[in-house]
């Protein structure tokens, strides 16, 4: 029995199916219980959360999960189904430290508010950045540029004419 | 006594072409440093303001302590003992922009990089140039379809010579380098500032 199969058992209400993905157990969750799984999954012993993820694929948004487990040398991913118009899934920040910032890049790049999140606010890319790049409705035709404001405050803004070369 | 008067129409000023080597440097007032030099058996050397000034610029660049992303390893590798650019006078990157005339934009320069490049580059005082290395820095090589790269550093900077490479060999580094003294050795000061009259 792996991991998946493990969870499968011990909460059968919660997890949707069960499954492989790039050779790891895969189970798919309900987007609802997502803090019991968590607290189901770490008393199961995955200490490290390694990756927060999404994938836009146009219909439905999913959020992926990769854990690993330094005393069981497993692996185990986790996927939740979230709305298309406005994905929102609980914070597992409470139970690893390190969401804190993955999930503030999944925030960033995809779009996905994490609800419970202390500090949800873009982590790479800078304040008022318009929209989510990795979403595949993201306006490619927009060119945007950043330019330093007096205090050193990064500044978005489509005109780059204070930043490109007059030619 | 007799006032001595002098006809000044007779007097003709002639001044020879000077032909002979020695009356052209006599012409030029020259002779005298030449005659001082032999007194103390030194030497002088001949050179135009402009050699003089080139020679000194490019025997000793200093560059900008500035990587952007893993061209500035290859930069390490540049400056280390077996390519070394030391060779060149280049060895002492600057932690300051205002102590160095050229940077090696290394590597990708993205949005959000870009206002920082563009302000180290108008922190270095002139004479200064640039160096482009790598795909990235040249045109966003791999990045070109980026939402958050800059197409080419030349985009916001001018830049002197582009290095092609992901990332450039260090031999690829030092060929640039030599390009860039070329193009320095051939700059025209003089008659910029107006010396040659």
């Amino acid at each position: 029995m792996n991991s998946a199969e493990e969870l499968k058992y011990l909460l059968p209400a919660s997890v949707i199916s069960v499954g492989v993905q790039t050779n790891k157990p895969l189970a798919v969750i309900k987007k609802e219980d997502i803090l019991q799984v968590a607290e189901k999954v770490k008393e199961m012993g995955f200490d490290n959360l390694s990756v927060i993820t999404g994938v836009d694929r146009e219909d439905r948004i999913e959020v992926i999960y990769n854990f690993f487990s330094y005393k069981k040398k497993q692996n185990l991913v986790l996927k939740a189904i979230l709305d298309r118009t406005s994905p929102s899934i609980d914070s597992v920040v409470s139970f690893w430290k390190v969401a804190d910032w993955l999930e503030r890049e999944t925030y960033d790049l995809v779009g996905i508010k994490f609800n419970g999140h202390p500090n949800l606010k873009r982590i790479l890319l800078p304040e008022g950045w318009m929209g989510h790049p990795l979403r595949k409705d993201y306006d490619m035709s927009i060119e945007q540029f950043v330019t330093v404001g007096e205090d050193g405050e990064d500044i978005v803004s489509t005109d780059g004419s204070n930043l490109l070369r007059g030619e | 006594m007799d006032p001595v008067t002098i006809d000044t129409t007779k007097i003709r000023t002639t001044k020879r072409k000077p032909e002979t080597a020695l009356e052209k440097l006599e012409d030029t007032g020259m002779i005298n440093t030449i005659l001082a030099a032999k007194d103390r058996e030194g030497f002088i050397l001949l050179t135009t303001i402009d050699q003089f000034i080139n020679w000194g610029r490019l025997s000793s660049l200093w560059p900008v302590t500035s990587g952007l992303a893993c061209c500035a390893i290859e930069m390490m590798a540049v400056s280390m003992a077996h390519h070394d650019i030391a060779r060149f006078g280049m060895e002492v990157f600057r932690a300051s922009p205002r102590q160095a005339d050229l940077m090696f934009v290394a590597g990708t320069v993205t949005k959000r990089m870009a206002p920082r490049v563009k302000q180290l580059y108008e922190m270095m005082a002139e004479p200064k140039w640039v160096i482009s290395v790598g795909s990235c820095a040249n045109t966003g090589g791999p990045y070109h379809e980026s939402y958050c790269v800059l197409k080419g550093v030349d985009n916001i900077i001018p830049v002197d010579v582009y290095i092609p490479g992901c990332p450039p060999r260090p031999e690829a580094w030092l060929y640039g380098i030599i390009q860039l003294r070329q193009k320095i050795k051939n700059e025209g000061y003089g008659v910029k500032w107006g010396l040659n009259k």
